[in-house]
């Protein structure tokens, strides 16, 4: 089965055809690396199999289907990932980010800035998305569940 | 037989009733949402049943499993767009009757074909269930190691692109799976001195991630895709002309459904494709089909909801999961420290009962809750992205981080949640790579046990004829669908 549109840039098509399976086979040599580092158990206490006997099980078969990858006849044209991926993308990073300063200030903003990077401009939905969701959901899972969060600047006001 | 009485008796918690009728409207909702459906939807709720008793947990993840499967048709018919992917083929004709006027009567004629296909669906698990667990009973780990591979070469049919990428994204979970302490030698893999991981990777975490975050970046590239919502004035049930025009429709598509879920890893998209094609091949109009046939939706309606109770039947008798949604409950039952397996239905068997008499429970009430709520739920199509996504993201994070109060599960949910949408950018499936994570401990578990039994000649698993047999069907699996249509090309 071919797939192609007619605008398909036939560069980009080998680039994904060979450029996916080289990477999965680079992923695989390196845990293989890894693999060999394992600490190896006597004869007595392997219980059938070595520790990195399995893993390098999975890897050679993993390596061997990437190899059969560039001849399967299937090419997909894909378009470019769309610009609103990567500002989501870019959002995650400063939530990660913003969790060393408080888990909920990371939420909230990611919250906001998320909705107002995908177009929301409504103060109303940004002040539920940035504020009240965070708040109802840290109240609910810590009265409700029981769940103790990290400690953080708003947090910290709560738990003392 | 006391089983089942006891496990209708379980039942009978007022508490735990109140959960199922919160949880059948929460899956209605969920179902009904575009890009929420059963899968991520149970997956984002797992870390809420943390607390709750296993009975309550499992019945409110069978329960939101159940009632999200139906209510994609709710979209479905109503926006063209599945709620859930096995609501797919509904729209082929219950939005050319909806923009008829007729949305009321594909609605009706989707909650009783989803009901009796869920109906007949859980009387079949309920009693083959126990029967293929009576009959795993003869299992010793080489035959379980069959099983297990045989279960993931059914993945080589679940992708949307290629089987080879569906096994390598299998393959992945199972590598990820060996990720900690090997409990049979306890040293230590793929940990790079990090103590979080010596217990391995969380199931949950990665399924927030693969399912719910990689979904949020799919989101994200779908901004600005208008959709036309029809107006639902009131929900119709069928009349006396439509049950005779489609009630062999829904008994075929209910037992394909119901079959198709057995099968390890098939789950409802593929039993409503089967069933709709049936539905059609079998019909005597259709030419009507795509245009706004009410067997179309008959058939279609029914295969994907039968498929639930399936889909239960490998998960709960053999541990090995029927549809990518009960792969998450399976991951949910480990979470609640439950061993899916024969031995579940002698020494938990009120559990196993309540479970299948609660799902009996969702098939009745959604019925009930579709028809006249429909309209309410119809009006979640209009829920902005603006707000969804980003309250997606707040539970998806919260909920990674609650099972074990550990940042390490919300750095893993975010790291699989992009590594899940790459993987889906390029044909790789999630649900192979859910399925492998889950599955990867038990095959390393049952080799290693096979080593030990045969004395290191691996060979002789293949000389043992419950094994062999599941050995040749894997084989037919893997080869299957290539030679029919190499055999189909030599006929043409």
């Amino acid at each position: 089965m071919t797939v192609q549109s007619k605008d398909s840039d036939t560069s980009s098509l080998n680039t994904s055809r060979w450029l996916i399976p080289g990477l999965i086979i680079l992923f695989c040599i390196v845990a293989f690396y890894f693999t060999t580092q394992f600490d190896r158990v006597p004869e007595i206490l392997k219980r059938g199999i070595q520790p990195s006997d399995f893993p390098q099980l999975i890897l050679l078969l993993l390596t061997a289907l990437a190899c059969l990858l560039p001849f399967e006849n299937i090419q997909y044209n894909r378009p470019a990932i769309p610009p609103s991926v990567f500002i989501s993308l870019t959002l995650m990073i400063i939530f990660v980010l913003l969790t060393h300063l408080d888990f909920f200030i990371a939420l909230g903003c990611f919250g906001g800035l998320l909705s107002f990077s995908w177009g929301e401009r409504r103060l109303g939905t940004l002040f539920l998305v940035t504020l009240l969701l965070p708040t109802f959901v840290f109240f609910l899972f810590d009265l409700v569940f029981e769940v103790r969060f990290p400690r953080g600047l708003l947090t910290n006001l709560w738990y003392g | 037989m006391e089983a089942i009485f006891s496990g209708l008796w379980a039942l009978a918690d007022p508490m735990l009733l109140f959960l199922i009728v919160l949880a059948t409207l929460g899956g209605i909702l969920v179902g009904a949402l575009p890009g929420l459906n059963a899968t991520n939807g149970v997956a984002l709720l797992l870390p809420f049943t943390i607390t709750m008793e296993p009975i309550s947990a499992i019945a409110v993840l069978t329960t939101i499993y159940c009632a999200a499967t139906f209510a994609g048709a709710v979209t479905a018919i109503l926006i063209n767009t599945p709620g859930t992917s096995a609501s797919a083929t509904t729209c082929l004709d219950g939005y050319p009757l909806a923009q008829r006027g007729e949305a009321g009567r594909a609605l009706g004629m989707a909650a009783v074909s989803s009901t009796i296909g869920g109906i007949i669906s859980v009387l079949c698990l309920m009693a083959a269930a126990p029967l293929l667990a009576g009959a795993a009973y003869k299992f010793a780990p080489p035959e379980y190691f069959a099983l297990t591979v045989f279960g993931l070469s059914m993945l080589a049919s679940i992708g949307e692109e290629s089987s080879i990428k569906s096994i390598m994204s299998g393959a992945f979970g199972v590598l990820l799976a060996t990720v900690g302490i090997d409990l049979l030698t306890t040293v230590e893999r793929f940990t790079f001195g990090i103590n979080e991981l010596t217990e391995g990777i969380g199931f949950v975490p990665v399924m927030i991630g693969v399912f719910g975050i990689a979904e949020l970046l799919a989101q994200a590239g779908q901004l600005g895709i208008f959709r036309e919502r029809i107006t639902l004035r009131a929900i119709q049930l069928p009349s006396k002309a439509d049950y005779k025009k489609t009630w062999k429709a829904i008994l075929r598509s209910s037992g394909i459904g119901t079959f198709i879920g057995i099968l390890p890893a098939e789950g409802a998209t593929i039993a409503s494709m089967i069933g709709y094609n049936e539905a059609k091949r079998w019909s005597k109009t259709p030419e009507e089909f795509g245009k706004g046939s009410i067997e179309g939706i008959a058939g279609s309606e029914a295969a994907n909801n039968s498929a639930t109770g399936g889909a239960m039947v490998p998960t709960l008798a053999l541990g090995i999961p029927g549809s990518p949604t009960a792969a998450v409950i399976l991951a949910g039952l480990m979470v609640h420290g439950l061993r899916p397996g024969p031995t579940m239905f002698t020494e938990q068997s009120t559990f196993v009962f309540a479970i299948f008499w609660s799902m009996l429970l969702v098939n009745v009430l959604f019925f009930f809750i579709g028809l006249y709520g429909a309209r309410i739920f119809a009006r979640a199509t209009l829920i902005p992205l603006t707000i969804l996504w980003p309250m997606v993201f707040l539970f998806s994070i919260v909920g990674a981080y609650a099972l074990d109060q550990s940042m390490i599960d919300v750095w893993i949910a975010l790291i699989f949640g992009v590594i899940g949408y790459l993987m889906r950018r390029y044909g790789f499936s999630v649900v192979s790579l859910a399925i492998g994570l889950i599955l990867g401990g038990m095959l390393e578990k049952r080799l290693g046990q096979s080593m030990v039994m045969l004395d290191e000649q691996w060979w002789l698993i293949a000389t043992r004829p419950l094994s062999l047999f599941f050995l040749v069907l894997t084989v037919l699996a893997l080869a299957g669908p290539a030679l029919l249509k190499k055999i189909k090309k030599f006929k043409s």
